[in-house]
């Protein structure tokens, strides 16, 4: 059996390893297409951390939302830009000093807090279902979720008016 | 009969456990549905595009293959050496790697998918309680490698394929994902067994009002989201070459072809759990009942293709956006109240609604036909 | 009402479907290697030359209005000669290049001799390119019964007239003998007063160099 935890927290390992390669790959790549499926693996690997953490319900729901929805409108937007492939584009300006520094600073405040925050640590992993989560949406959280209603259905309403001007100019 | 592959299954464990040590029969123990879906799939595959061929080919008076062993039997064989053999073209100006990964990305979540169907009674490889939900993501993720192997070949054809594949998918996700929401209300569970148990004997969804509609919504953007005709708009033959796989050879596009039947079937076989009970049914054992009504659906899909033309692209998107997605929107709504209401009275009430919503739904979307026009001048006297 | 064209259609494409199984005119195909169509009488692919009773004594007399008239050129006679150089009524060679014979039909038409007809050979897949197909005398020369079989309207009619134009010669080789005979009786008669002024048969001229064997290539 230990055998079969060894290689268990190997592949976790695996995963975490692919999920910051794909971040340091979308940062660093030249080419932007590139950078986007690597943004990709990066939404995809976080989906599997979700899936060893148990939290199944989001893990599925970031693949279909992130990886099934977002990357592709990412990647439709990056169809959409000129100079795609192009490698002269520069990744990085002459800022890179300066934002490393607060870059290394922030992280070592997330280190500290991580390391000071009183986590509850329980032996078995609590495996919350998705009526659970549903319940909780609507009772609990609910201001959180009527509100995140209300923003799209903003964005609808923007996106039909956006729409429509356009076909007002047209006739005037 | 009923818990053949069952028994199969333990007979396989009780022999690695009693021959091999302990993690080793555990893993075993775990591989054992791992390997059924890989052999499964690519030889369900195979055969799916001799069904289809002799299908289409019955429709057009023909015979299809018949020349390679008894009824062509042996012509997936036939095709799959061809394709192993054939010489693997890389277009000089090609993103290597994207065009290389493409493919084999594709069949990643193809195959994924598989672990979440209920083949039969305890034939499951992955009783997730996310189960329905797992699908449709991974499905959802096809779109992307398909995206990734348009933008690869530097072609333009291609790139045309991959767009329309991208915006049909956004549109008929969105149907597709809120027509099974009725499903999961009535059921209360994520988990595919837990569906097709909550349909027992021929108690399916399809035969109440909402399932209905709701099979009718979710079979429809089922063949849209695999890109079938008459929604096969990314890969239309006569407009595009072949769309993404424009560019690929081989073994490469043979790949591309195995994740395209594999989502036929992947895709039938949750329309068959979700609304028709999947692996329930009398007298046959369980798994006979899940890939007869699997296979019944896939038929369909070919005879679709024997029969419609290709949707122009706002046709496609009119459909998606202007009558599916109300019709499911009102669906789930109607198996709330549905769920809610005492039994006679409900089927009637949730007919009525639905009737309703489609007469209206179908006068808001009706074309009009314009006038016939008269050409003053066209005439000589 | 939408969705009636749908069913529509889906019940023409079943209607196909089911109907391919046991309606003969809804399934026309031939599965060609095992079964074959009746061959059309008037269907004509590439030339064949004809003999009469033996290989060795063809039709063919060598005249080269054929090889002439030939539009794509494919066709190559050398006349026979005998051991005196003396041109005989026959080819020596007598070579059709399949690869670019264009199956005009051509050579039929001016063939004053009834001798080349179009065959209805069409299996002639071979593995070489050029030998294989430049067919020579001997795989062209078919009797005129395969003649008869292939095209029986076309081969009674061209026999009908040959034998007329036999029968005719023969009629007028015995008018001529008859004729011959005649004046000969005539002649006996005055033998004894009118010399014998029959002009002699020349000897043959010279042997004339054989034509070198036109190059093929």
């Amino acid at each position: 059996m230990e055998v079969l935890t060894a290689i268990s927290k190997v592949g976790i390992y695996v995963i975490f390893g692919v999920t910051l390669l794909g971040a340091m790959m979308a940062v660093t790549l030249r080419n932007i297409f590139h950078a986007a499926l690597s943004l990709a693996l990066t939404l995809i690997g976080v989906a599997a951390v979700f899936f060893v953490l148990r939290a199944e319900f989001l893990g599925a729901v970031q693949i279909l939302l992130y990886v099934g929805g977002i990357m592709i409108l990412v990647i439709f937007t990056v169809m959409l830009t000129t100079r795609i492939g192009d490698r002269t584009i520069p990744t990085s300006n002459h800022q890179q000093w300066p934002v490393l520094i607060g870059a290394l600073l922030l992280l070592l405040y997330f280190v500290r807090m991580i390391g000071k925050t009183p986590w509850s640590i329980k032996s078995e992993l609590a495996v919350v279902s998705a009526v659970q989560i549903g319940k909780s949406l609507v009772s609990t959280f609910i201001f959180p979720f009527e509100l995140t209603a209300v923003i799209l259905v903003a964005i609808l309403i923007g996106t039909v008016i956006l729409a429509k001007s356009d076909e007002g100019e047209e006739k005037s | 009969m009923d818990q053949l592959f069952v028994h199969i299954d333990q007979a396989i464990i009780h022999w690695a456990q009693a021959v091999l040590p302990d993690w080793m029969a555990v893993i075993v123990a775990m591989k054992i549905p791992i390997v059924a879906i890989a052999i499964f799939g690519p030889v369900t595959m195979m055969y799916l595009t001799l069904i289809e061929r002799k299908l289409l080919a019955r429709i057009q008076n023909r015979f299809g293959p018949n020349r390679v062993g008894k009824f062509g039997l042996l012509q997936p064989l036939a095709d799959g050496v061809k394709m192993l053999t054939k010489e693997d073209i890389v277009p000089e100006k090609a993103d290597k790697i994207a065009h290389l990964l493409a493919p084999i990305l594709i069949v990643i979540p193809a195959l994924l998918v598989f672990a979440v169907l209920p083949f039969g009674r305890n034939m499951i490889a992955v009783d997730l309680n996310i189960g329905v939900l797992f699908f449709l993501a991974m499905s959802g993720t096809t779109t992307l490698f398909i995206f990734t192997a348009a933008w690869a070949s530097h072609n333009k054809f291609s790139l045309l394929g991959g767009m329309r594949s991208v915006a049909q998918m956004i549109s008929y996700e969105i149907p597709f994902v809120l027509s099974v929401v009725p499903v999961l209300v009535v059921v209360g569970s994520f988990s595919t067994v837990a569906i097709v148990e909550a349909q027992p004997g021929l108690h399916w969804f399809v035969f109440t009002p909402w399932g209905a509609v709701g099979f009718f919504i979710f079979f429809i953007c089922a063949v849209a989201e695999v890109n079938r005709t008459p929604f096969d708009l990314p890969e239309a033959e006569s407009e595009l070459v072949a769309g993404f796989h424009t560019e690929y050879s081989g073994m490469k596009f043979a790949l591309f072809y195995m994740a395209e039947f594999m989502n036929v079937f992947t895709v039938s076989a949750l329309v068959a759990t979700v609304f028709l009970g999947g692996w329930q049914g009398p007298i046959l054992p369980s798994w006979v009942w899940f890939l007869l009504k699997t296979y019944t659906l896939i038929l369909i899909m070919m005879w679709f293709r024997g029969t419609f033309p290709r949707l122009r692209a706002d046709q496609l998107m009119g459909f998606a956006w202007k009558f599916l997605l109300e019709l499911t929107f009102v669906n789930i709504i109607v198996a709330a109240i549905w769920y809610e209401m005492r039994s006679p009275l409900n089927h009637l009430t949730a007919a009525a609604i639905l009737i309703v919503t489609i007469i209206v739904l179908f006068q808001f979307n009706k074309t009009e036909i314009p006038k016939k026009r008269i050409y003053k001048y066209a005439y000589a006297d | 009402m939408f969705g009636i064209g749908v069913l529509k259609g889906m019940a023409v494409t079943f209607k196909n479907f089911v109907e391919s199984y046991y309606k003969k005119e809804r399934l026309t195909t031939i599965e060609y290697p095992e079964k074959r169509l009746a061959e059309k009488e008037r269907f004509r692919n590439f030339p064949f030359l004809i003999f009469d009773e033996k290989p060795e004594d063809p039709r063919c007399v060598a005249c080269d209005i054929c090889a002439k008239e030939c539009p794509p050129q494919c066709i190559t006679i050398v006349r026979a000669q005998d051991a005196q150089g003396k041109p005989l009524k026959k080819p020596a060679t007598f070579d059709i290049d399949y690869s670019i014979c264009m199956n005009c039909g051509v050579c039929e038409e001016v063939c004053p001799f009834d001798a080349i007809f179009m065959d209805h050979e069409f299996e002639l897949a071979e593995y070489g390119r050029f030998e294989d197909l430049n067919y020579t005398i001997d795989r062209l020369l078919k009797p005129k019964e395969h003649f008869m079989k292939i095209r029986p309207t076309d081969a009674t009619r061209i026999e009908a007239e040959l034998k007329k134009k036999e029968n005719a010669k023969k009629a007028a080789a015995e008018k001529a003998a008859a004729a011959a005979k005649a004046k000969a009786e005539a002649a006996k008669t005055q033998a004894s007063q009118v010399p014998d002024t029959k002009p002699e048969t020349k000897p043959n001229e010279p042997a004339q160099p054989a034509d070198p064997p036109a190059e093929a290539k």
